[in-house]
C-alpha cells in the first residue's frame, strides 16, 4: 500500500482503547508505540505494543495529558502518526496542532475543525445556520444571565461545560436555590477537567432519548454515515449501555437525523471518525454536540456494519478514500463494565484483579485491558470491560448479552457487571422503554439478589475457615510455579482444593 | 463468625458446621444450609445452594472478604478480632472517604463549629466531584488531610465532636 509515510503509530492513550487501536494498527501493517505512566508500568497496552515509552507519573495531567512528553516520545521512537483514542487529549485542538507542527500525522479531524466543534456554542450556531434543530439554550456570562434564562425556560435546567464531554462538568439544577452553587461547581469542574471553565445552559428535556449518528469522512470531501446508536441508558449523564439500531425509531426520523448529521459534518469540513449526538423526543430531534473522535461505543457500529472503524481511520489518515459502508445487519448491544458499586450510588471502586472470567462465544466481543493482577487505581476513568453482543434481532443480541454477562466474573474490584446483567434481563429493557431517565425510573435502588448474598455468606465462612492462611498461597506451596507466573498473584480460593 | 453486609448494614452470624467430600454444612442465623463445593482448577469453586449452582471466587482483604458469585459481587466485613477497629471507625464521629480519590478542597479548620448539611470537604474521584457534608451539628477536631492529597476508601479525613451531645460515644451516627 502506498501510504504516505505511515509506518509507525503512537497511541496516546491507555486501557482497553489503546489495546484495541494497537490491534487495528497491526492489521494495517504498522509498528506501534505505547505510552504509559508510572501507574501503568506493566499494563496490558504497554506490553502489547512493539515499543513502550514512559511519559510521566500517575497523575494524568503530568502523563497522558502531557502534550510535550507525548510528542517527545513520538519523535524519539520515530512514530509518524498519533492516534489519541477517546478522552485525554483526543479532543484538544492544541494537541492536534502540536502533533501537526511536529510533522506527525494526527489520526482524527484537523485542529481547526476540532476547535470549531469542540466549542459547543460554536457548534450549535453552525447547526442553527444550516437548519439543524438545537435544544433551546443560551450562552451565560454569569449568574444574572443564568437566572434570566432559567426565568424564561423554567427549571430544571442543565449546566454544561463549553469544552465538556462524557457527562463531565454537567449538572442538572432543579430550582433557583441550587443555581449559584451549581454554577460555581460546574465551572470549577470544567476548569479542572478541560482547562476551560466556560459553561452554558440549556433547557432540560423531560423524557428525551439520546441517539447519535456515526460519520466518517476523508480529506477528499467524501462523508458517509454508519447508522445510529441509541445511548439513552446513562448514570451521571454517562452512557453505560448502547445499541444499534435505535429501537422503535421511525425510519423517517432516522433518515432525517442521518441527513442532518452528514450536512453538519460537511459544513464543518469533517475528516476521520466522528459522532453527531442528538436528543430525540417523539419524532423530533435536537442537535446536541459533535464528538470529534472515536467513541467508546464504536464497536456496536462495527458489529452491525462488519467494519473496523480504527483501520478505516488509519486508511483515511494515510490519504485514502473512505470506504462505502455495506448494508447493516441485525442488532448489536454494548455494556460498559465500570469499577463502581451499583448498589451504592455508583461510587467509584479501586482494587486489583484477583480473578477474571471473561465471556466468549458466537456474537460476543469483549474489549478489555484487564489481566489477573491488574491494579485499578483512582487516577483514571473506571471503564474495565466492554462486552458487545450481536444478533439477527435485538432480542437475539439482548439474550446473548444476558448470558455473556452471566459468564462474567471479576474478583477484587467492585464492578457493574451484575447490575448490567439485571438491566438487560429486565422487561423494561426488553420492551425498549428507553429514555435518559431509564435507570432512575426502573432501577432506582438496585441490590444483588438475596440468594446471592446467602451463597456469599457460605463462601465467606469457607474462606475464613483458616485454609487461606499465607501457607496455602501458591507461591509458598507450589514451588513448581515460575517465580513470576501470573498465577502467583491469585492468592485466593485454594481452600477448595484442600484434600 | 459475625459478618456485616455494608450495602444494607445487616449483620449475620455464620458458622461452618462441617466441610468434607465437596460438601459443606453451614448455619446462618440459626438456619442450617447444605452447599455443594466443587473445586475448580483456577482456584474457584462451583458452589451449589438449593437449585443454584454458581461459579464462585473469594478472597480475604483486610477486615473484609470479597466474594464473586458469577457476576454478582459481595464484600462482607468481619466483625471480630481486627474488625473491631473498623467497627469503631464507623461509629466514631469522623468524616471518612466514601471512595478513593483526591481531596480538592478542605472547607473547615480545627475548632470550627459546623451545622448539619454544611459542606466540609470537596473530593474528586475519576473526575467527578463529591462534597462531604456534616451529618449533624459538630465541632471540627483534627483535619487529617490537605488539598491535593490522594486518599483511599475509608480513610479518616476530618475528626468531629458532636456539639449537641455531652459524650461523643453516645451519639454514634447511623451507618453510612
Amino acid at each position: 500500500m502506498a501510504w504516505r509515510g505511515l509506518k509507525k503509530l503512537l497511541i496516546a492513550n491507555r486501557g482497553e482503547i489503546a489495546l484495541r487501536i494497537i490491534r487495528s494498527a497491526r492489521l494495517m501493517g504498522l509498528k506501534t508505540v505505547a505510552v504509559y505512566s508510572d501507574a501503568d508500568a506493566g499494563s496490558a497496552h504497554a506490553a502489547a505494543a512493539d515499543e513502550a515509552r514512559l511519559i510521566g507519573p500517575a497523575e494524568a495531567a503530568l502523563s497522558y495529558l502531557n502534550i510535550e512528553a507525548i510528542i517527545a516520545a513520538a519523535k524519539s521512537s520515530g512514530a509518524d502518526a498519533i492516534h489519541p483514542g477517546y478522552g485525554f487529549l483526543s479532543e484538544r485542538p492544541e494537541f492536534a496542532r502540536a502533533v501537526k507542527k511536529a510533522g506527525i500525522i494526527f489520526v482524527g479531524p484537523s485542529a481547526e475543525v476540532m476547535a470549531a466543534l469542540g466549542d459547543k456554542l460554536a457548534a450549535r450556531r453552525l447547526a442553527a445556520q444550516i437548519g439543524v434543530p438545537t435544544v433551546p439554550g443560551s450562552e451565560i456570562a454569569g449568574a444574572d444571565a443564568a437566572r434570566s434564562f432559567a426565568g424564561q425556560a423554567g427549571f430544571p435546567i442543565l449546566i454544561k461545560a463549553v469544552a465538556g464531554g462524557g457527562g463531565r462538568g454537567m449538572r442538572v439544577v432543579a430550582d433557583q436555590s441550587q443555581l449559584d452553587a451549581a454554577l460555581e461547581a460546574a465551572a470549577r469542574e470544567a476548569k479542572a477537567a478541560f482547562g476551560d471553565g466556560r459553561i452554558f445552559l440549556e433547557k432540560y428535556l423531560a423524557r428525551p432519548r439520546h441517539v447519535e449518528v456515526q460519520v466518517m469522512g476523508d480529506e477528499h470531501g467524501k462523508l458517509v454515515a454508519l447508522g445510529e446508536r441509541e445511548c439513552s441508558i446513562q448514570r451521571r449523564h454517562q452512557k453505560i449501555i448502547e445499541e444499534s439500531p435505535a429501537p422503535g425509531l421511525p425510519d423517517a426520523t432516522r433518515e432525517r437525523m442521518i441527513e442532518a448529521a452528514i450536512r453538519l459534518a460537511r459544513a464543518a469540513g469533517y475528516r476521520s471518525a466522528g459522532t453527531v449526538e442528538f436528543l430525540v423526543e417523539g419524532n423530533d430531534f435536537y442537535f446536541l454536540e459533535v464528538n470529534a473522535r472515536l467513541q467508546v461505543e464504536h464497536p456496536v457500529t462495527e458489529l452491525r456494519f462488519g467494519c473496523d472503524l480504527v483501520a478505516e481511520q488509519l486508511r483515511i489518515a494515510a490519504g485514502e478514500h473512505v470506504t462505502e459502508p455495506r448494508a447493516p445487519r441485525g442488532a448489536a448491544i454494548e455494556c460498559r463494565i465500570y469499577a463502581e458499586d451499583a448498589a451504592r450510588d455508583f461510587w467509584p471502586a479501586t482494587g486489583r484483579v484477583e480473578h477474571l472470567n471473561l465471556p466468549a462465544g458466537p456474537g460476543v466481543r469483549v474489549d478489555t485491558h484487564l489481566r489477573p493482577g491488574t491494579p485499578i487505581s483512582a487516577y483514571y476513568d473506571g471503564l474495565l470491560v466492554k462486552v458487545i453482543s450481536a444478533g439477527e434481532t435485538r432480542e437475539d443480541a439482548r439474550r446473548r448479552m444476558v448470558l455473556a454477562l452471566g459468564e462474567f466474573a471479576l474478583l477484587g474490584v467492585t464492578n457493574t457487571a451484575a447490575f448490567l446483567r439485571d438491566v438487560v434481563d429486565s422487561s423494561a429493557f426488553a420492551e425498549a422503554k428507553l429514555t435518559t431517565g431509564f435507570l432512575h425510573n426502573f432501577f432506582p435502588s438496585w441490590q444483588p439478589p438475596e440468594h446471592g448474598l446467602e451463597a456469599a455468606l457460605i463462601a465467606a465462612v469457607l474462606v475464613a475457615d483458616g485454609a487461606f492462611s499465607p501457607a496455602s498461597r501458591p507461591s509458598d506451596s507450589q514451588p513448581a510455579h515460575d517465580a513470576r507466573s501470573p498465577w502467583d498473584d491469585l492468592k485466593g480460593f485454594n481452600l477448595w482444593s484442600r484434600r | 463468625m459475625r459478618l456485616r453486609n455494608p450495602g444494607d448494614g445487616r449483620e449475620f452470624t455464620v458458622e461452618l458446621l462441617s466441610h468434607q467430600n465437596n460438601s459443606a454444612k453451614v448455619r446462618i442465623d440459626g438456619r442450617e444450609l447444605h452447599a455443594g463445593v466443587d473445586p475448580l482448577p483456577d482456584g474457584g469453586a462451583m458452589l451449589s445452594v438449593g437449585a443454584g449452582r454458581m461459579r464462585t471466587y473469594a478472597i480475604r482483604r483486610g477486615d473484609s472478604i470479597l466474594i464473586a458469585i458469577g457476576p454478582y459481587q459481595f464484600e462482607l466485613i468481619m466483625l471480630e478480632g481486627r474488625a473491631a477497629r473498623a467497627v469503631h471507625q464507623f461509629a466514631a464521629p469522623e468524616v471518612v472517604a466514601p471512595m478513593p480519590g483526591k481531596v480538592l478542597e478542605v472547607l473547615v479548620k480545627e475548632g470550627d463549629q459546623v451545622e448539619a448539611g454544611q459542606p466540609l470537604l470537596v473530593m474528586e474521584a475519576m473526575k467527578m466531584e463529591t462534597t462531604l457534608a456534616a451529618e449533624g451539628r459538630a465541632i471540627v477536631g483534627k483535619v487529617r488531610v490537605a488539598a491535593g492529597q490522594m486518599v483511599g476508601h475509608g480513610d479518616v479525613l476530618i475528626e468531629l465532636t458532636p456539639a449537641a451531645s455531652p459524650s461523643p460515644s453516645e451519639s454514634a451516627p447511623p451507618d453510612p
